[in-house]
């Protein structure tokens, strides 16, 4: 395991969508954890056109970049905590194109986050999503209590893969370019 | 005299009135859509064929706006179309009940895009409800702030949104014909832009791989930088707040700005070459193509950009101050200037909600104006919004857009429209880079790395979707030379030591305060009208370019813009089998609107079981 990679954990998602929220909500909390210098914690929310530009520009290069997340899927309950890490490949250029136009008008979307990203090579060596299931999506500023309770575990696992890497507590599922729109794993 | 179908009339002094005459003044018309409809089931059924399509969102994120239109391939008409708001936004609602304060901030989040003029134009109806005026350095740098937000705006549109259409890749599926044509043609502009022939240019179109795509993506950060000098950030402003920007400016912040400001004249140059070129090809292959999106240039505009000198956010000054902005404000009806006041500008406004999923409403409580003008009980002002969800029916209800109009018609906005009105009117005070000539617009674009040239905007005889793009070209170097000139003024003002940049006020703790804030959007007019009660929002109301051009039908049947404009687009593309028809020429028609929110347009082909899906994604700006 190589130590000191430099790190950026990222935070994307809606305010004011309940526990679809979760990850803007919990930035600031990030933000005041004790890190390591060689972790850095920043909201991509802002356009993932404009977060490829902000990696072509940094120097050195992200090895590994961690996106906590909130997307609704089937058969998890409110507040289950999965570690997905992201294999690269490419959906079609017309689903590309789709990406870079909701991308650009102000869309925000892990997926397209993860797709723009990939076409532009801005990813390094290892990119993560922290994904808590927030369950249905309803407006407002509150989590609901299965999602209050999970916050201590959400934080403490993008700590750990951060400053650790992935451990044995995290059982990792994989996702990549070409099937992430159908809401669907690969194998390693 | 600008009203022909409100029941307002002018006395010998230019005093509004409503006419007296009429019973029921502001009663409408409301037709029976059922009659379109069985009209359109019957024309299918002796067709042999009857479909249903389903039109839920197509993709998790987008599907915000959706268009449905129904194609006689062999014809090659469009039989019906309807526009239709598929989420319900409710920033009024979130406002009402709001400190005012808030509302720049909070309205802001309406776009992912405009946020800035959003934020602006909120500030606008505070400045106006509580008469603020901000001071000389603030209003400027709001000027700059915002035009460089059309900046960004228009090479997003044209190169990573439009410009695929117009691309080899597109063209060679849609039609191939026009390819060794394009591959024969020489540009006319070369020398602005370097490219050989047209299909020289189609091939740098393509997306994601062309480099006039790459080069926008580019251009779109080198806008961003500049606004966050004065905006703090981009898209959502930290800085635009009631009584001017709360951010220290500095020769230091102008220097910033310019070194990227400069970076758009060049380009300026380069996109209206490159796309008078493209255009003027696909015209002269087939003049077919004048009739994609065609419809009368029928348009509203608010105006955009203070003069400091003039700009003193009272409704009682604006329609100087209005018409002394560096866009004009006002209505083009079938091409014609029929105002350029902004006080009739709101006072020709209603929205209905026949076809719209919102109670109607029955107060009237602002009968007239400051001025004497006669509000509508459709006026803003007067609206409430109260959603009523319900069963989409191409009869009755389909959409959470509203149907704004003026004087009772439908109107169109856009980019375009700013450049067109201000063309048209030849009102503004005279500019060292602008020209107006009541025919076209002049632009001055000083020499950077390309010598300086006059650029010529010419109001087109035709009003279609490639008049539409073209004339966004133009904005690019109309939108700088505006920022280099109040750039200018700014340098000035602050060697003069007028370092203020806004004005301290406070909010009434009672009474009733009411104002409207006017500012042009990326794709053109934006009203937010604002009622304050107490110290508190006691009604919020905001028009996007989209609520007017995505409107359903009016009560009275009348098309909304997006529908009008694609039933008279001609099917010009070619393809063999009913499956293989991509529906181009519908989606250059929309997408030559700039459409807010991600747009999935849903086209079903008469006799067939066809339906093409494609998204349109422009801006994420709010339609109600």
């Amino acid at each position: 395991m190589a130590l000191n990679k430099k790190t950026l954990i990222g935070t994307v998602g809606y305010h004011i969508l309940g526990n679809h929220s979760m990850p803007p909500m919990l930035f600031p909390h990030l933000e005041a954890l004790s890190l390591p210098d060689h972790i850095k914690v920043d909201e991509l929310n802002w356009g993932p056109v404009a977060v490829v530009q902000m990696f072509e520009a940094e120097e050195p290069s992200f090895e590994k970049v961690i996106m906590l997340c909130a997307i609704e899927r089937e058969g998890r309950e409110i507040g289950e905590i999965d570690v997905f890490k992201w294999k690269g490949e490419l959906p079609d250029e017309e689903q590309i194109q789709a990406c870079v136009g909701d991308a650009a008008t102000g869309v925000i979307s892990v997926e397209n986050l993860l797709v723009i990203g990939e076409y532009f090579k801005v990813w390094k060596d290892e990119v993560y999503l922290v994904d808590v299931e927030p369950g249905p999506e309803v407006a407002g500023e509150q989590w609901t209590e299965g999602m209050q309770n999970a916050i201590p575990d959400i934080i403490s696992t993008v700590k750990r893969l951060a400053i650790e890497g992935v451990d044995d507590r995290m059982s990792l599922k994989f996702l990549q370019g070409d099937t992430i729109f159908n809401e669907e794993t690969v194998p390693n | 005299m600008c009203f022909k179908n409100l029941p307002v009339a002018f006395d010998e002094n230019g005093k509004a009135y409503l006419k007296e005459d009429i019973a029921n003044p502001y009663e409408y018309k409301v037709v029976d859509l059922g009659v379109e409809q069985d009209k359109l089931k019957s024309l299918m059924e002796k067709n042999g064929f009857i479909r249903s399509v389903d039109y839920d969102p197509v993709t998790r994120v987008a599907g915000a706006l959706a268009f449905h239109s129904v194609v006689d391939l062999k014809q090659g008409k469009v039989l019906s179309t309807n526009s239709m708001a598929t989420l319900f936004r409710g920033y009024e609602i979130i406002l009402k009940g709001r400190d005012p304060r808030d509302a720049a901030y909070i309205s802001s989040r309406a776009c992912g895009v405009c946020g800035g003029v959003h934020a602006t134009t909120s500030a606008l109806a505070i400045e106006m409800a509580l008469g603020i005026k901000p001071p000389p350095l603030g209003i400027v740098m709001r000027n700059i702030l915002l035009a460089i937000e059309y900046l960004y705006d228009h090479p997003l549109h044209l190169f990573l949104l439009a410009g695929p259409d117009y691309s080899e890749e597109l063209v060679a599926a849609t039609n191939p014909e026009l390819i060794p044509i394009a591959a024969r043609t020489k540009c006319k502009n070369k020398d602005v832009h370097g490219y050989d022939t047209i299909l020289d240019i189609m091939k740098d179109l393509n997306p994601l791989k062309g480099q006039l795509y790459l080069e926008a993506l580019t251009m779109t950060r080198v806008a961003r930088e500049a606004y966050a000098q004065i905006g703090g950030k981009y898209p959502h402003p930290q800085s635009v707040v009631p009584g001017g920007i709360s951010v220290t400016v500095t020769m230091s912040t102008l220097n910033e700005v310019y070194t990227r400001l400069v970076k758009f004249f060049d380009y300026g140059q380069k996109t209206t070459g490159i796309w008078d070129d493209v255009f003027d090809f696909f015209i002269e292959q087939d003049e077919r193509y004048n009739q994609c999106g065609e419809r009368p240039a029928t348009m509203a505009d608010t105006g955009v950009w203070d003069r400091p000198d003039s700009y003193d956010g009272t409704f009682e000054n604006c329609d100087k101050w209005g018409e002394d902005r560096w866009s004009t404000p006002g209505v083009l009806v079938d091409g014609e200037v029929v105002t350029t006041k902004l006080s009739e500008l709101n006072a020709g406004l209603e929205e209905f909600v026949e076809h719209s999923y919102y109670e109607k409403w029955d107060e009237h409580k602002y009968k007239i104006d400051a001025k004497g003008y006669p509000l509508s009980p459709n006026h803003p002002w007067n609206k409430d919004t109260v959603p009523k969800p319900g069963k989409q029916s191409w009869r009755d209800r389909y959409s959470w857009d509203t149907c704004p109009t003026w004087d009772r018609m439908p109107m169109e906005a856009g980019a375009y429209s700013r450049m067109y009105m201000t063309a048209k009117a030849n009102v503004a005070p005279s500019s060292p880079y602008l020209e107006n000539t009541g025919y076209s617009m002049k632009i001055n674009v000083p020499k950077y790395n390309l010598p300086e040239k006059q650029l010529e905007w010419k109001i087109p005889k035709h009003w279609n979707a490639f008049e539409r793009n073209r004339a966004r070209a133009y904005c690019i170097p109309y939108s700088a030379m505006v920022a280099l000139e109040n750039w200018q003024l700014a340098q000035q003002l602050i060697r003069n030591g007028e370092t203020a940049v806004s004005v301290p006020y406070e909010i009434p703790k009672t009474g009733t305060q009411i104002g409207f804030g006017a500012w042009g959007a990326g794709r053109g007019f934006l009203t937010h009208h604002l009622i304050v009660e107490n110290g508190l929002i006691k009604n919020y109301q905001i028009i996007t370019p989209s609520t007017l051009n995505a409107a359903p039908r009016t009560p009275w049947g009348a098309l909304g813009p997006y529908e009008e404009a694609v039933m008279n687009t001609p099917v010009l593309e070619k393809f063999k089998k009913p499956e293989d028809y991509k529906g181009i020429d519908i989606l250059r028609a929309i997408r030559s609107f700039d459409p807010c929110m991600p747009c999935t347009t849903h086209i079903m082909a008469k006799d067939t079981d066809h339906v093409v899906t494609r998204e349109v994604t422009t801006c994420a700006c709010g339609i109600e």
